[in-house]
């Protein structure tokens, strides 16, 4: 190992040593050092990985800075960075004074951080493991409420089952095939029987992490439960994490034909089945875990193709979907008060009487429902593009006719931030951090949508 | 004709710019009717300014017909490219929306009086929208485009609408946004199809008119460009979200959605749906005969029925834009000039019965017929102005609507007699249903003892403009046949 391999993994060094600092410093500061800190830590992460050129040659076994490191760090540092921006305030309110929870979020930008650089089974593994470890953490955080701690048992106990089955299906993968390398696993052609098995459990152990019907029952109750900046970053970069992990044990080549099947009635279902129940929600954060599930199918739909441009859209999709709920659920977190507005009710007349919070809700959800000039729609854009282009049309009619029915819930939160009288008090007054918290997340959602072509760029950049 | 600077990107943009400047900005109500009248009323003068100093022909390096043309890469990755480009239909309906637009803001001057900035915003985002579909020569952008007019419309029925406003609203959007959806996938099987056969991927309409597409599969695209234009339009049995969305909307909404929004139905048509598939368009010309006919008949029908006066236009929009259909679906020089003109015409009466419609509900608060009568001796212009548009609309010869009709049953009856005598019977309904609103509005006798001011400086100037074009049009069509007869002989020759 020299000092330019240091340089290359320097963000996970960052973030690491972040985690680090900020336990131990923690107790002696206040909150709000504490929540600088892990901004900076995590903004400069992100920076360096941004601005590093990449060599695809191990920098330490088992990890290597690829150009997929290089897309991806900058995202989840980014992610990080605006859920602690928002969460700062947000806690406050809540009394979540602990410098536990900056801390836990650096530990699961840490892992996030490993996860594209790893060039090993087992390391892909632990930093899968990893983040979801610190989300166990996470989203019981608020333990003054009981709905925090049951969402954050159910999910460590279905989380928990995942991981064994992930585990069990990478242990299969390395019985078949001899070796733990990530490209040569995947390249060497062992025992067809006992890999298919393996990827059989990998599919249903990423399916849980997806959030893809039929493992996806965890995720209404969990986002409920869960403070909302921390189902802000659940559901943007632990999922984009788990779609990665996924691309990158398929070493971006096409998946195995036995994954067909499996792969298609998870696509199918999931755009289905988590559109139809998502217009049945009245909370807001279940409404955007089924709108979540739904979300998850559309890429698995491009996943299935195999194809260069199924996996770029795949990791577009990833990009751009966090940009959109990282703006919803940073919406929700800035607009509520000692209690989260919970029902889509509350949010009656909120437009006018918290114009630029209310103005960041609804654009997000018109950007989830997929309407130009928003993110949303390039995403969608690509979406459909790469199913059409890789022979899926049955299952992209479908997927489009379900996104048409999920306009209808997307616009009643639209319709109540503008068109109902207010129920509930005027949100007070929104906080400076929030405020930029917010606004990073809508030009993004806008800028992306107007100009896609520099990350459609990185995207191509990175698969060739 | 060439320009030093991008004027169709200016004229496209500038009523954004307005918008932005007003949501940036939340000035006092006042200040922002201003800066919206000041906005569209430059839009009117640049697209009256091109409209005087147009000459028909080719731009080098344009494709046919253009002489206006802007160009540029803006996603290469998908070979999307800003093409927006202005031949003589383009120009008709730009200049409508331009003008359509001022009046939409002058109507809506004293009537809005919660949340105005936000209000002449959207009405002026919405223009970028409209004028962007005018334009928009690549079949991405014109989606984008496209789909832009939804929001700002979907708002403007939700927030200053009256009655049913959100479900409305809400029933306007999810129509209109399902039936475009499918067209997205039309319009990425034809680029993946274009792609597959020439190796150059592409969404520009000039291109891809030169797909080759299987019969069988042009059909099912063609369908599904067909349903998102036939919403829009609307063609019976896919009007049902129009009633509703007239009715609850702001007198500026209605207006702006009669006289512009159907009008980009009926323009994708001409200018990407039969172009684009031109074997699967005659396949389907059967139906489109079909639903035009009957929704001539029917929307008259309907519209004879109706108790409130803004319903009543609405459902008089249905059939007046089955003639529209009617013309295309002829696909004649004649029977498409016919209904390019109808676009026009409908759009200055429908507008201008909406504003009056709008007017009277201003005063009363009752759209009702039966709550007026005999209000021709109490507000003698605002009847005359009444009364003008309403024989406009059952297409008295020598004002607008006439023209209209008469080329697309000419131009019909050469190729479909028999649809041309069955819109034909069409027209003795709108006089039934005319004559009746005539009737009981302004003469007969009177209802409820109502207290009417005539009209004001500011409506009367905005309906002495609607009666003039509505006048100029139907005594000298000449110029406006004469812009769109390059453009459409381009057209039909292709079939």
């Amino acid at each position: 190992m020299t000092l330019s391999d240091l340089f290359l993994i320097m963000p996970i060094i960052i973030t690491g040593c972040g985690t680090i600092l900020v336990l131990l410093c923690g107790p002696l500061l206040q909150t709000r050092s504490n929540s600088a800190i892990a901004i900076a830590v995590s903004t400069a992460a992100g920076l360096w990985a941004a601005f590093s050129s990449t060599a695809i040659a191990p920098a330490i076994p088992g990890l290597a800075f690829t150009p997929l490191a290089r897309l991806l760090i900058p995202i989840f540092c980014l992610s990080a960075a605006i859920t602690l921006l928002f969460s700062h305030s947000y806690n406050i309110r809540r009394a979540i004074l602990g410098e536990e929870y900056p801390a836990t979020i650096l530990f699961a930008l840490f892992a996030m951080c490993v996860l594209p650089c790893a060039t090993n089974l087992l390391i892909l593994f632990l930093a899968l493991e990893s983040i979801a470890f610190a989300f166990y953490i996470l989203v019981t955080i608020d333990l003054g409420r009981a709905q925090s701690a049951e969402a954050g048992l159910k999910y460590l106990l279905m989380g928990a089952v995942a991981a064994a089955i992930t585990a069990f299906g990478i242990s299969l993968i390395f019985a078949g095939s001899g070796t733990l390398a990530l490209n040569a696993a995947l390249a060497a052609s062992g025992n067809r029987t006992i890999i298919s098995a393996g990827w059989g459990l990998i599919v249903i152990g990423i399916a849980f992490k997806l959030s893809l019907v039929p493992a996806h029952l965890w995720t209404p109750d969990v986002y409920q439960g869960a403070p909302a900046p921390v189902a802000a970053f659940l559901s943007t970069s632990s999922k984009v994490a788990a779609a990665v992990f996924l691309l990158m044990l398929l070493n971006f080549a096409p998946p195995m034909t036995e994954m067909y099947t499996p792969l298609y009635l998870l696509s199918l279902l999931s755009m289905v089945i988590g559109n139809l129940a998502a217009l049945l929600q009245k909370n807001i954060k279940r409404m955007l875990a089924y709108s979540s599930i739904a979300h998850m199918g559309y890429l698995a739909l491009a996943l299935l193709t195999g194809t260069k441009e199924g996996y770029a859209a795949v990791l577009l999709y990833g990009a751009i979907y966090t940009a959109m709920n990282l703006a919803a659920f940073g919406a929700i977190a800035a607009l509520s008060g000692d209690e989260e507005r919970s029902e889509i009710e509350e949010y009656s007349g909120v437009g006018f009487s918290a114009p630029f919070r209310g103005g960041v809700l609804a654009l997000s959800m018109l950007a989830l429902a997929g309407i130009p000039p928003t993110a949303g729609f390039i995403g969608k854009f690509f979406i459909f593009y790469a199913a059409i282009r890789g022979g899926e049309l049955t299952l992209a009619i479908i997927g489009i006719v379900s996104a048409a029915a999920s306009a209808y819930f997307y616009l009643k939160v639209v319709v109540h931030l503008y068109m109902h009288k207010p129920q509930t008090a005027a949100p007070q007054a929104g906080t400076p951090s929030e405020s930029l918290a917010l606004a990073c997340a809508a030009l993004a959602v806008i800028v992306i949508g107007i100009f896609p072509a520099p990350l459609m760029q990185l995207v191509d950049d990175l698969l060739r | 004709m060439t320009f030093d600077f991008p004027i169709l990107t200016v004229l496209i943009f500038l009523p954004l710019a307005g918008a932005l400047l007003l949501f940036a900005f939340r000035g006092s109500d006042a200040v922002s009717r201003q800066v919206a009248l000041s906005f569209s009323i430059a839009e009117l003068i640049l697209s009256a300014w091109l409209c005087l100093t147009a000459t028909p022909g080719t731009l080098p390096g344009a494709p046919a017909g253009f002489f206006i043309y802007e160009d540029a890469a803006w996603i290469e990755r998908f070979g999307i490219r800003y093409t927006v480009g202005m031949d003589g239909i383009s120009l008709v309906m730009v200049v409508l929306t331009a003008f359509i637009s001022v009046i939409a803001v002058i109507v809506s001057w004293n009537g809005i009086k919660e949340r105005v900035p936000l209000y002449f915003a959207l009405i002026l985002a919405l223009e970028t929208g409209i004028q962007g579909v005018f334009l928009g020569l690549d079949l991405f952008l014109f989606y984008l485009f496209w789909e832009m007019m939804l929001i700002p419309m979907f708002l403007l029925i939700g927030i200053w609408g009256h009655g049913r406003r959100i479900y409305s609203a809400v029933k306007f959007f999810l129509y209109t946004f399902a039936g475009s959806l499918l067209m997205l996938l039309a319009i990425i099987s034809l680029y993946l199809m274009h792609g597959a056969q020439t190796g150059s991927y592409t969404f520009s309409l000039t291109e891809l008119i030169q797909t080759s597409v299987p019969y069988g599969v042009g059909l099912w695209l063609y369908a599904a460009f067909l349903l998102a234009f036939a919403i829009k339009f609307p063609l019976f049995p896919l009007h049902t979200w129009l009633p509703d969305a007239h009715t609850d909307a702001p007198t500026a909404g209605s207006v702006i959605l009669a006289s512009l929004l159907l009008k980009t139905g009926a323009y994708a048509l001409i200018r990407f749906g039969y172009p684009l598939f031109p074997a699967a368009a005659a396949a389907f010309t059967p139906v489109l005969y079909v639903t035009a006919v009957f929704g001539i008949s029917y929307g008259a029908w309907v519209a004879f029925a109706q108790e409130d006066m803004k319903r009543l236009v609405a459902y008089s929009s249905v059939s007046h834009m089955g003639f529209v259909a009617l013309g295309i679906a002829a696909w004649s020089p004649v029977a498409l000039s016919g209904a390019v003109i109808q676009m026009v015409n409908h759009g200055v009466t429908t507008g201008a019965l909406f504003a009056i419609v709008g007017m009277l509900d201003e005063r009363t608060h009752s759209r009702e017929i039966v709550t007026y009568g005999g209000i021709w001796g109490k507000v003698p212009m605002l009847s005359f102005f009444f009364l003008l548009f309403c024989m406009a609309s059952a297409g008295l010869p020598g004002l607008n609507n006439f023209v209209g009709e008469f080329l697309v049953l000419v131009g019909t009856f050469r190729v479909a007699p028999m649809a041309a005598i069955g819109a034909f019977l069409g027209i003795v309904l709108t006089l039934i249903y005319t004559v009746r609103l005539v009737q009981e509005v302004l003469f007969g006798k009177e209802n409820s003892p109502l207290t009417l001011s005539d009209l004001s400086m500011r409506e009367g100037g905005v309906l002495a403009v609607l009666a003039l074009a509505a006048i100029y049009l139907g005594v000298h069509p000449g110029p406006v046949l004469e812009l769109v007869k390059a453009p459409i002989a381009l057209l039909t020759g292709v079939r």
